[in-house]
């Protein structure tokens, strides 16, 4: 069984190709990490992935399910911490959280108990009365990813999940993360810090102009030289 | 079917309501209250009696269901149209939840606001002396069958509307102006014979019309027109809105 598995999938804008035909699989338990530079196609694959976007091309199936045919099957599995705040601002953390806890079918007691373990988990309990809008950036991205991980899925999708938050706030991120990966858990990570990715992820693709022009295992990257140097090679043209 | 994931759609909309209930409750009851004592208890004690009842009873289910419509369409065309606007629609639309459970939840809610606003009229119609039921059923079957109407027309509104003044379009120029000549505060009988097939024409009338006969027992139209123009409603518009949540118009980019 894949984790994810993508094949041949294309998604237009008014005529613009923004994914040009890539397949990609990742298997259970890897820590994927995807790059590119902005406009590469990232989060449109991403949307695709979930459900925030369309496609009519190719086919994209999670855990065996297909993200159209088999949709609430699919959604089940993952969890999105997505790269803006699509969040109820007038919300409270306790709130958003317990709102999505609830769509994915957890009762009261259950959704209580859960909702009070990933608030103390991001160091949200104290903040978890506020308001969204009132929270600084760093807590906000921490609400983004107890709200994706709430449900507790096999598979987590992060796009840009480090950006705008302090050193101390990523290093916890990355432990949580990286805890997480050991427990089973399926990773997608995007990110503009390549040090990062190179940290974290056992197994890199980077995409430009819509396309997948690279994929290795992290360990063949690194043998070579550093990732950054390969994704500066492969993305030049457009820096 | 997800009854937890559904409950949870309409309980976060409920809450909503409440967290803005000056605007959402607060606002229609001041003005439900304004016209029942302008029109009905001012206005009315110079004006006879219209098949055998006072005019403040004869108006009140007009005004009720004015603000019953207006409850529906304005918790969807807005909510939606906000949860574009900050996003968080994508909330729902990575859940798990069905297309249907989608549509159901946020007509639900709606229902229940418009129910809400609904009971304070009817209290604040208490005070005045006039607030009959004749037909508990059948009022409870047009205050929820209409709200259910209005809240389909303002999820399509919220999902096309590019910006804010877009959401009062519709309101101000097509669900005002029917409310007005579908008969909330004048008999058919009082209209020319050449202008009643206008009041006849407005789907508006049969719905003010049947909340008049479950509440005082009168009514001027055909009522079995007004059932099937109503059920149609339902089914079409529910089909349509169906169809968006499953090809994602204006929601899935």
């Amino acid at each position: 069984m894949k984790a994810l598995e993508i094949t041949n999938f294309k998604k237009s804008y008014n005529g613009n190709v923004a994914v040009d035909d890539i397949s990609l699989v990742i298997k259970p338990g890897q820590f994927y990490g995807l790059l590119g530079p902005n406009g590469a196609g990232k989060s449109t694959t991403i949307h695709c992935i979930t459900g925030i976007g369309r496609y009519t091309e190719g086919k994209i199936e999670l855990f065996g399910h297909d993200v159209n045919d088999d949709y609430r099957e699919a959604r089940k599995r993952v969890g999105l911490a997505p790269q803006e705040f699509n969040v109820d601002i007038f919300s409270t953390p306790e709130k958003t959280i317990d709102y999505i806890a609830g769509y994915y079918g957890m009762r009261k007691k259950e959704r209580k108990i859960r909702v009070a373990e990933v608030l103390e988990q991001f160091g949200l309990t104290e903040h978890k009365a506020k308001q969204f809008k009132q929270l600084s950036g760093g807590m906000k991205r921490r609400v983004m990813l107890a709200r994706a991980m709430v449900h507790d899925p096999d598979f987590l999708i992060l796009d840009e999940p480090t950006a705008g938050v302090d050193v101390e706030l990523r290093h916890e991120l990355w432990d949580h993360l990286r805890a997480l990966n050991k427990s089973g858990k399926t990773i997608l990570l995007t990110s503009h810090y390549l040090e990062e990715v190179e940290l974290l992820c056992d197994t890199v693709a980077i995409m430009n102009k819509g396309k997948i022009v690279f994929e290795a295992p992290m360990a063949d990257v690194t043998k070579n030289g550093t990732l950054e140097k390969k994704y500066l090679e492969l993305t030049k043209d457009e820096l | 079917m997800n009854w937890v994931g559904l409950y949870t759609l309409v309980r976060r909309d409920i809450e909503r309501v409440f967290r803005v209930a000056t605007q959402s409750l607060v606002s229609p009851w001041v003005s439900a209250l304004l016209y029942i004592f302008i029109f009905g208890f001012v206005i009315g004690k110079s004006i006879d009696l219209i098949a055998g009842v006072s005019y403040l009873e004869f108006v009140l289910p007009g005004i009720l269901m004015m603000n019953i419509i207006t409850a529906g369409f304005s918790h969807t065309s807005f909510g939606i149209y906000f949860q574009r606007f900050a996003r968080n629609i994508e909330e729902v639309l990575v859940s798990p939840l069905s297309y249907f459970e989608m549509l159901v939840g946020h007509v639900v809610a709606a229902v229940v606001r418009a129910l809400l606003v609904g009971l304070g009229i009817y209290v604040i119609a208490l005070l005045f002396g006039a607030a009959a039921i004749v037909h508990p059923f059948w009022l409870v079957f047009y205050i929820v069958s209409v709200a259910t109407i209005f809240a389909l027309i303002g999820i399509i509104v919220g999902l096309w509307a590019k910006g804010f003044e877009h959401l009062n379009v519709l309101n101000t120029y097509v669900i005002m102006p029917l409310s007005f000549l579908g008969g909330v505060f004048y008999s058919v009988e009082m209209l020319p014979d050449k202008l009643k097939f206008i009041t006849f024409s407005n789907p508006l009338f049969y719905f003010i019309d049947g909340l008049r006969y479950s509440m005082i027992g009168i009514s001027e139209s055909n009522r079995s027109i007004g059932l099937i123009l109503i059920i149609g409603m339902i089914l079409v518009l529910g089909g349509i809105v169906w169809r968006i949540f499953k090809t994602g118009w204006r929601i899935r980019n």
